[in-house]
């Protein structure tokens, strides 16, 4: 892999992983399983229930863990910038 | 809006935390501190809330009469129950306050351990069976083909009928034949005691009677025109 075409992936990535970007993927899942499950408790049949168990949950998991990993980032980021205490005062 | 104090606070929260979200969308605050609480709230609690609530409330509607029947090979299994005329097995259970919405699940379910868990599984297996054999297939041809996979459990009518009571025994046919009921030799749901459970209660067959049933069916589907 030469290193244009490395350079070109971060980049991609980088852009990819934008604090708003991800934010805003992980509301868009939020909304989308929400739904699911409202559906699911309005019309209580097999597919409905299943798919909110099942599908429903698992975007609702993946929409919570993306929010933890921004908010995490974020706090580590926070502290780095932080300057550090002097030991001795 | 339902009844069920469940599903209330389920679709509660998810509109609550909708209606955050749609906020934080539009207007697009900067992330300090109180928009993570905010969205926290939104993607985590409140949908939290949502699915444990929305859980509870979709395990119960899938003991209702109602999601059994929903599959249409099971609507005459429901007509019979829901029949107050009906004197079936299965229709004078769904008659008592005991059973009633739930009769299908009351009388179906594993009462073991792991009995909830084992009954879901198997619910699972008729999702399946349905979507892939019987999704298509017409109610004449089902009334005939679909019956019980394993044989009826005396155990599961003894979780109310327990054979201890003395009004059980002082029927002469169940004190003959007590250790039979109590080890599942003689069907509590056989035809001659309090059986067929349904109007459509089909006996075990072998595996070639089905097979040439089955046969037989095919035969008949091709000389139709």
């Amino acid at each position: 892999m030469n290193a244009a075409l490395k350079e070109r992936l971060k980049a991609r990535l980088t852009k990819l992983l934008r604090t708003t970007l991800l934010l805003q993927i992980a509301g868009a899942l939020t909304l989308v399983g929400l739904a699911l499950m409202v559906w699911s408790m309005l019309q209580p049949t097999p597919l409905p229930v299943m798919l909110a168990m099942s599908v429903g949950q698992a975007i609702g998991t993946t929409a919570f863990a993306l929010y933890l990993f921004v908010v995490i980032r974020e706090i580590r980021r926070e502290w780095r910038g932080k300057p550090k205490k002097d030991p001795g005062a | 809006m339902p009844a069920n104090p469940f599903i209330q606070v389920a679709i509660g929260c998810a509109i609550v935390s909708a209606l955050i979200l749609v906020w934080l969308f539009f207007r697009k605050p900067p992330l300090t501190n109180a928009t993570k609480l905010w969205l926290l709230l939104a993607i985590g609690v409140l949908p939290l809330a949502t699915a444990t609530t929305g859980n509870i409330a979709g395990f119960e509607a899938t003991k209702s009469r109602q999601f059994c029947g929903s599959c249409h090979v099971m609507t005459p299994y429901k007509t019979d129950s829901e029949d107050p005329k009906s004197t079936t097995l299965a229709a004078r259970h769904s008659h008592n306050d005991l059973f009633g919405e739930e009769n299908c699940y009351a009388c179906h379910a594993d009462y073991g351990m792991f009995g909830t868990i084992v009954t879901k599984m198997g619910g699972l297996r008729h999702v399946y069976e349905y979507t892939m054999h019987y999704r298509n297939m017409p109610l004449e041809e089902a009334r005939e083909k679909i019956r019980i996979r394993r044989p009826f459990k005396n155990s599961t009518c003894m979780h109310c009928h327990s054979t201890e009571g003395p009004t059980w025994n002082a029927v002469k046919d169940h004190a003959s034949i007590l250790y039979a009921v109590r080890g599942g030799y003689v069907s509590c749901a056989s035809e001659g005691c309090h059986g067929p459970a349904h109007p459509f209660t089909k006996k075990k067959v072998s595996k070639d009677a089905k097979a040439e049933a089955d046969t037989v069916l095919e035969t008949e589907k091709a000389v139709t025109p």
